[in-house]
């Protein structure tokens, strides 16, 4: 991969993993990175944390809470898991509840397209290709705005949270589900251990991508700690912003609210 | 339940539709049915649907000639 390291006057540059690349290729690179795993996101998400990543959006959905009626936009959710597991909770309680799934990859909607196909519920889901860091969406049209595991890829993460506050209706929520800091000694050297030797060769014996997983890896370190991406979150607008530690701070759960 | 999957539909959603507004300029659409386009006058961006999925990102849009913009700025 050939990269002009030289900033441009007045350029940014952005984090890819450990790299500092320039804002504008930050995109393409995830984007490459998206498109040669998506076909086999579950089985490596699967490897990659033993099956927990199935628990942690399970308390991510459990957190919303999601009523009978409420408008979720789900964005960086291509695959469906969170839209699944939203319309799997709803569904039953009657009401007209529905989800806006919006992902900036192609590949990873198709994805969840294909998943969705087969659903019940497939009318109360609809698919959109957009970027988190402008959506395209009218103002004030969703109960809820969901990103799971999905931030730490964006660009321009002040960018995304802006517009997750103008697309929400006052009263809406913000949450986002995403790896965080660990704050246990002992985990977080039995965790280092992992994510630097073993993912990426789990990467690179189930995708022959280990490129991408190392991506995986750095870019989990380099994403801001919890405290912090909750100053970000007030600095977008919102309120009564909590987060809750999964598994020990491996992963966090942000919430805000558009008051 | 039926054994094949529902088919995916190829026409994008009449609902989701009025909710969708350009990302660049966040107004209002014209859908272009035949076309299977979006179309952002402010913009002079055509923003396509593919398999009724709309590609809302302004690096795949494609753009407007002047014929078309003043069409469809005239409507």
């Amino acid at each position: 991969m050939a990269h002009d390291h030289t900033d441009p006057p007045g350029g940014k540059t952005a984090s890819f993993g450990f790299r500092d690349v320039p804002a504008a290729d930050k995109q393409k690179l995830v984007g490459r990175v998206f498109q040669s795993v998506a076909s086999r996101y579950d089985v490596m998400n699967d490897a990659m944390s033993l099956g927990v990543h199935r628990l942690w959006k399970q308390a991510f959905v459990e957190w919303l809470a999601p009523g009978p009626d409420t408008a979720l936009i789900d964005v960086a959710g291509g695959t469906g898991d969170i839209a699944f597991r939203f319309l799997d909770r709803i569904v039953p309680q009657g009401g007209t509840g529905s989800v806006a799934v919006c992902d900036i990859n192609p590949a990873m909607l198709s994805e969840g397209v294909k998943r969705a196909g087969m659903r019940q519920d497939r009318d109360r889901l609809s698919f959109v290709c957009g970027d988190a860091q402008a959506l395209p969406f009218r103002a004030s049209q969703f109960d809820a705005y969901t990103i799971a595991f999905g931030i730490r890829n964006v660009t321009d993460i002040a960018a995304a949270l802006v517009e997750a506050h103008r697309v929400l209706r006052r009263g809406g929520r913000l949450m986002v589900l995403e790896f965080s800091k660990v704050d246990v000694p002992g985990l977080a050297e039995a965790y280092d251990a992992w994510s630097f030797n073993v993912i990426p060769a789990l990467g690179n014996i189930l995708t022959q991508d280990r490129e991408a997983y190392q991506y995986l890896v750095e870019s989990i370190r380099r994403f801001p700690p919890q405290a912090q991406f909750a100053r970000m979150i007030e600095a977008a607008g919102f309120g009564q912003v909590k987060f809750r530690n999964l598994t020990g701070g491996i992963v966090a759960m942000h919430s805000g609210w558009k008051l | 339940m039926s054994d094949t999957p529902n088919p995916t539909p190829k026409r994008a959603d009449p609902k989701l539709l009025e909710i969708l507004v350009c990302p660049l300029s966040k107004s209002v659409l014209h859908y272009d049915e035949a076309a299977q386009e979006l179309i952002s006058r402010t913009s002079r961006l055509a923003y396509p649907i593919r398999d009724g999925i709309p590609i809302m990102l302004a690096d795949e849009a494609r753009t407007l000639n002047d014929d078309e913009a003043a069409r469809h700025g005239g409507a």
